[in-house]
């Protein structure tokens, strides 16, 4: 029953969100298409930050590299972008393998912060080398298409992207590798006893999660066609993917996607309003998001809990606010 | 019951093994061996090093000295997962399940990892943890999130998600404390039955009616070395064992 009804709904989002393109203006496309990237960023965060329990706060290296990988292919070596995007996203999951090997040695607020610095080394390297053009940052070739047109292949490349992140984990989810890193999020020693290569599964996960956001920055990069080292490898990146998973429901398949349309369509709203206090607004509305749904509002959405003063009285209690 | 421990190869044995942290030796120059189908009791008093002996066997700490054999392969230093894998389990005296997952999806951890999980697709792994949550009696709450269960039930998922993983060795790290009586009983018949599914046993408890009525044999340790070794009845008769752990009075106690 239950997942009769997923299936329905799940094919609704998707028949609404390709006919959109179709019916929106180029603003409101533009829009979702940012709505769609958020949702891979924060999906993407979600199978290392989520699953495996490793709060990247470095997430955004990946972004970087994926958008710098593409804008050097395609600028330096005239390469297309149809080998650049699937380049972007390897290098990207490579690089999340290599820095994982040590950094996911580390546990808790340590991995945190260590993601945080190779993220910020990341941007300082990609602000002093000559290939990525240093600080004055760099342009991708210029799509020879309409603009309509260009927003269009965007919004669907986006849109297919977020259906393989989330088609790629569901996948996972149902297998092994889901089951061990879940395991290795509620206790890592206890699943290393229970014959979980723990380091394997933590460092594909990393790399995993590395390969859809740099596929993401890929995307992003070509449709900016100017790219900047502060830009692309902001910590602010970053933040708004956890933020969007945290808001939604970390740990849910759905809950990042949520979390990230609720998001932007709530700070849309927010910063057309409120021209300087929006910030304001939205740190409010994420500070009694966590307080009131700690485990995200995908619980109330999803209809695993009621709406009812007794939900938000138990968080309150269990999270001793 | 002894005639089941023949004198065969031991299945697991250590050879001198101690463990020392910075200048406290927690186990120094322990030799035992464990024998194919048998139950061996592991007891002393708190501070012996019992779990440590456990941690080096299972891979979470590596010898400072001496060698672990299982089934004379050298195991010494390996990591754990490798170790779960040939086919040794153990649980843990603090309990540490899974806890945001359900009791069958920790169960099915145990059986799409253990030594027996390569052979098991992840579906075949949750019909084998079905199979285990029957063997021990925690069929009905198999959809239950595992931070649900109260003591006795965590401890039976303890010795569940062991069991999955398919081991030849099973290491109990005092899996009855905190039990009562009527939950002591039941987790001695579920360890006898255990056993008889051809499991081997070391078994570290403090709860003597249980060490009576499941072990072959007893060793026993202190301060890190091990004073006694032998039939049960013989080493808790034994008066440095008296002496060392269960106290002058435990004679009069027990009649």
């Amino acid at each position: 029953m239950k997942t009769g009804r997923n299936i329905i709904i799940i094919a609704v989002l998707l028949a609404v969100a390709i006919i959109i393109p179709f019916i929106a203006n180029n603003f409101f496309i533009r829009f979702f298409t940012t709505v769609l990237m958020f949702g891979v960023l924060a999906s993407a965060w979600n199978i290392i930050g989520g699953y495996t329990g490793y709060a990247s706060f470095g997430n955004v290296v990946f972004y970087g590299i994926g958008a710098y990988v593409t804008a050097v292919l395609m600028e330096k070596f005239g390469v297309s972008f149809a080998l650049a995007l699937p380049a972007a996203g390897i290098g990207a999951a490579l690089f999340g393998v290599v820095i994982g090997i040590p950094v996911l040695r580390l546990r808790g607020h340590y991995f945190a912060i260590a993601t945080l610095g190779v993220a910020e080394a990341m941007k300082a390297l990609v602000n002093n080398l000559d290939i990525t053009e240093g600080n004055s940052g760099i342009y991708l070739p210029i799509m020879d298409m309409s603009v309509k047109a260009q927003y269009t292949f965007f919004y669907f490349s986006m849109l297919a992207l977020l259906i393989l992140t989330l088609g790629v984990t569901f996948i996972i989810l149902k297998h092994k590798f889901g089951y061990g890193i879940r395991a290795i999020r509620e206790d890592e020693d206890a699943a290393n006893m229970v014959g979980i290569n723990t380091t394997l599964f933590k460092i594909a996960a990393f790399g995993l999660s590395g390969l859809f956001t740099g596929l993401a920055g890929s995307l992003a990069a070509y449709q900016q066609g100017f790219i900047k080292p502060e830009a692309v490898f902001s910590v602010e990146i970053t933040v708004k993917m956890i933020v969007m998973a945290v808001f939604g429901g970390i740990g849910h398949l759905f809950g990042p996607l949520l979390g990230a349309a609720t998001i932007e369509v709530i700070s849309e709203f927010l910063s057309n309003y409120f021209l300087v206090a929006h910030t304001l607004f939205f740190g409010a509305i994420v500070i009694l998001a966590i307080i009131f749904t700690p485990k995200g509002i995908i619980q109330l959405v999803s209809g695993e809990k009621k709406l009812t003063k007794n939900f938000f009285l138990e968080n309150i209690r269990e999270h001793k606010v | 019951m002894s005639a089941q421990v023949s004198s065969k190869q031991p299945i697991l044995r250590g050879e001198g093994i101690s463990k020392f942290f910075g200048g406290l030796a927690a186990v120094s120059d322990v030799d035992f061996e464990l024998y194919p189908g048998e139950i061996l009791g592991l007891i002393g008093p708190n501070g012996a090093g019992k779990t440590t002996v456990i941690n080096m066997i299972s891979g979470a700490y590596t010898p400072s000295k001496g060698r672990i054999f299982f089934k004379e392969k050298d195991i010494t230093g390996m990591k754990p997962y490798q170790i779960a894998h040939l086919g040794i389990s153990r649980t843990f005296q603090v309990v540490k399940p899974f806890k945001g997952m359900t009791v069958r999806e920790n169960v099915s951890v145990g059986a799409m990892f253990g030594a027996k999980g390569r052979e098991r697709s992840a579906k075949e792994a949750i019909e084998a943890a079905d199979e285990v949550l029957e063997f021990v009696g925690l069929a009905d709450m198999a959809d239950k999130p595992a931070d649900s269960l109260n003591v006795a039930s965590r401890k039976r998922l303890e010795v569940a998600k062991a069991l999955a993983m398919g081991p030849e060795v099973l290491l109990l790290d005092e899996v009855m404390a905190g039990l009562n009586f009527g939950e002591i009983d039941k987790a001695v018949e579920l360890i006898l039955k255990v056993r008889e599914s051809g499991v081997t046993i070391l078994v570290i408890e403090h709860v003597m009616r249980a060490i009576k009525a499941i072990t072959d044999r007893i060793f026993v340790l202190r301060h890190g070395v091990k004073i006694a070794d032998g039939p049960p009845e013989e080493v808790l008769n034994d008066e440095e064992v008296i002496k060392a752990y269960l106290g002058r009075r435990y004679k009069e106690l027990v009649g």
